[in-house]
């Protein structure tokens, strides 16, 4: 079933590693401007390997609100060095997908050293699809709030479920995040709080969807060659195992179109990768809305098909538990500030499995996946692991 | 209640008229010249089942209406100027073809999904135009 991993891309130039993490924490909108939080978060990923600004070859910002050109805007701060500066635009997985742009720049030995990097702040939401040209029965069949909430209504509904299952995904994933100093929400929340917030659409209330905000998140790659030459310490490198991107299908039935897509892009960075999903210590995901967490944890397969919710009520997904989904408190409780959250992911993962989760550690933890999709729907996954795994 | 909706133009005219009762509204369809299927809205530019080129391909109107298939009530107004609450759902209006709809009941008991929905023309508040609202078939039918 697992295809041989010697033949995996990402094994190319001695392989890919994460050597270095950033972040600006995760804020509601304020006035700070976007190179204000995405120097904080290169420099922090430059002291964090170990690097300096002028070892860096080649860069990619994924971002979705600030503007064209907002990279060379940012980095000649940092010295005008000449890297090469890529920006990247992908919705929700701008940060996951100038990470994979960067895995294959490291891969395909184009360059040895090279920044992945997410800034945003809160945009006006321009979207593609309000300007094809086609008109829609309804003023809000391009909001993912109102999606959402009718495949929450069919989840709860087909599993005879309550609402406060559901509920229960933003109750883990805010206590995380109030153990992340990155996070955009700090405070844990009860059960009847969550419950109790104002509802936004169905039975989803505002505490089970994410926030708007700003942020940056940065990570610094370099190949198995240049680890060795740099001379970086391996045990604070972690590896990139797969990386696979799709898009969707037409649905075969009616609310399965972004499953599927879930399914599909986990399950061909597993096989890639060389394990099963029920080896993944670690998984961020997509949890714009509380029911993503518990439709994404059976479709990525860390539980059986149906047992979403019982995972989660067992405590299978908390911290210490068999798979720690969304440590960070994940898009609801550390934020979604779009261009740099799969960044995050992807840092989160790394401290984690460095051991350096410091309040939050998931114990053991060796392999994580990173998981996003984006408008459209777009779906990306990145597999990682200790560097001996 | 009885308003003269025929003197009155769509809202949205690329995808639904008036029907000959007028009350209820006639969707309008492309069929695609290759798979023959049907393409909602008439002018998307590709066949949504098989991507064939659909510029001259046929415009076809059919009774507006379909399945319900899942519904919620929207608590906050998610677009400028939208009532709240209101009720959205997903409608299967052709065969492989699901829709959002605003559908016009007081509340959720009205619904369940599998139920027949019509399309009615709903005056908007310009007095000159309509939009469309979703209804359960026998009440459309009263
Ligand atoms: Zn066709």
């Amino acid at each position: 079933m697992s295809s041989n991993t010697n033949s995996n891309w990402l094994d190319g130039n001695d392989g890919v590693y994460v050597a270095g993490i950033g972040l600006h924490p995760y804020q509601f909108p304020s006035d700070t401007p976007y190179t204000h939080l995405g120097l904080a978060a290169v420099r922090g990923a430059l002291a964090d390997a170990g690097l300096d600004w002028k070892q860096v070859q080649s860069a990619y910002v994924g971002t979705t609100s600030i503007g064209m050109a907002a990279g060379r805007v940012m980095f000649r701060h940092l010295g005008s060095t000449g890297l090469s500066v890529t920006q990247v635009e992908n919705a929700s997985a701008s940060g996951s997908f100038a990470f994979r742009q960067a895995c294959m720049e490291v891969a395909h030995g184009i360059s040895d050293v090279v920044l992945a990097m997410g800034v945003d702040k809160h945009g006006d939401g321009r979207r593609a699809a309000n300007k094809d040209g086609l008109e829609r029965l309804s003023d809000t069949a391009t909001i993912p709030a109102v999606k959402f909430a009718l495949m929450a209504r069919s989840y709860l509904r087909e599993r005879g479920a309550g609402m406060e299952s559901m509920a229960k995904v933003a109750v883990k994933n805010h206590a995380n995040a109030s153990r992340n100093p990155y996070a955009q929400f700090r405070k844990p929340r009860t059960l009847e709080q969550v419950l109790a917030s104002p509802k936004v659409a169905g039975d989803l209330t505002v505490q089970q969807c994410c926030p708007r905000g700003e942020g940056a998140a940065a990570t610094l790659l370099v190949s198995g060659r240049a680890l060795k030459r740099l001379g970086l310490d391996p045990k604070r490198c972690v590896r990139v195992r797969a990386s696979f991107a799709n898009s969707e299908r037409d649905e075969t039935t009616y609310g399965q179109g972004p499953i599927d897509l879930v399914r599909s892009s986990a399950q061909a960075a597993l096989e890639a990768a060389g394990i099963g999903a029920t080896q993944l210590d670690l998984l961020e995901l997509h949890d714009a809305f509380s029911v993503e967490e518990l439709l994404y944890s059976e479709a990525v397969g860390v539980c059986a098909p149906g047992e979403g919710a019982a995972y989660l009520e067992r405590g299978d997904s908390q911290i210490g538990g068999r798979c720690a989904i969304n440590a960070s408190g994940g898009l609801i409780g550390m934020g979604h500030p779009l261009g740099p959250t799969g960044i995050g992911q992807i840092a989160e993962i790394t401290r984690q499995i460095r051991g350096e989760a410091e309040g939050r550690q998931h114990p053991n933890a060796r392999w994580g996946m990173a998981h996003m999709i984006g408008l459209g729907s777009v779906a990306i996954a990145h597999v990682l692991s200790a560097a001996q795994a | 209640m009885t308003q003269d909706l025929t003197s009155m133009k769509p809202q949205r005219p690329s995808l639904y008229r008036l029907a000959a009762d007028g009350r209820s509204l006639d969707f309008l369809f492309t069929q695609c010249p290759a798979c023959h299927a049907l393409s909602f809205p008439a002018n998307a530019p590709g066949c949504m089942h098989c991507g064939h080129p659909t510029a001259d391909a046929e415009q076809v109107a059919r009774p507006g209406g379909g399945t319900l298939l899942e519904y919620v009530t929207l608590h906050v107004p998610l677009v400028p100027g939208m009532p709240a609450p209101s009720i959205a759902g997903d409608i299967r209006i052709a065969e492989q073809v699901v829709e959002e709809g605003v559908i016009a009941v007081d509340d959720e008991s009205a619904l369940q999904p599998g139920m027949t929905l019509r399309a009615v023309a709903v005056p908007l508040a310009s007095g000159d135009s309509y939009g469309c609202a979703f209804v359960p078939a026998q009440e459309a039918a009263r």
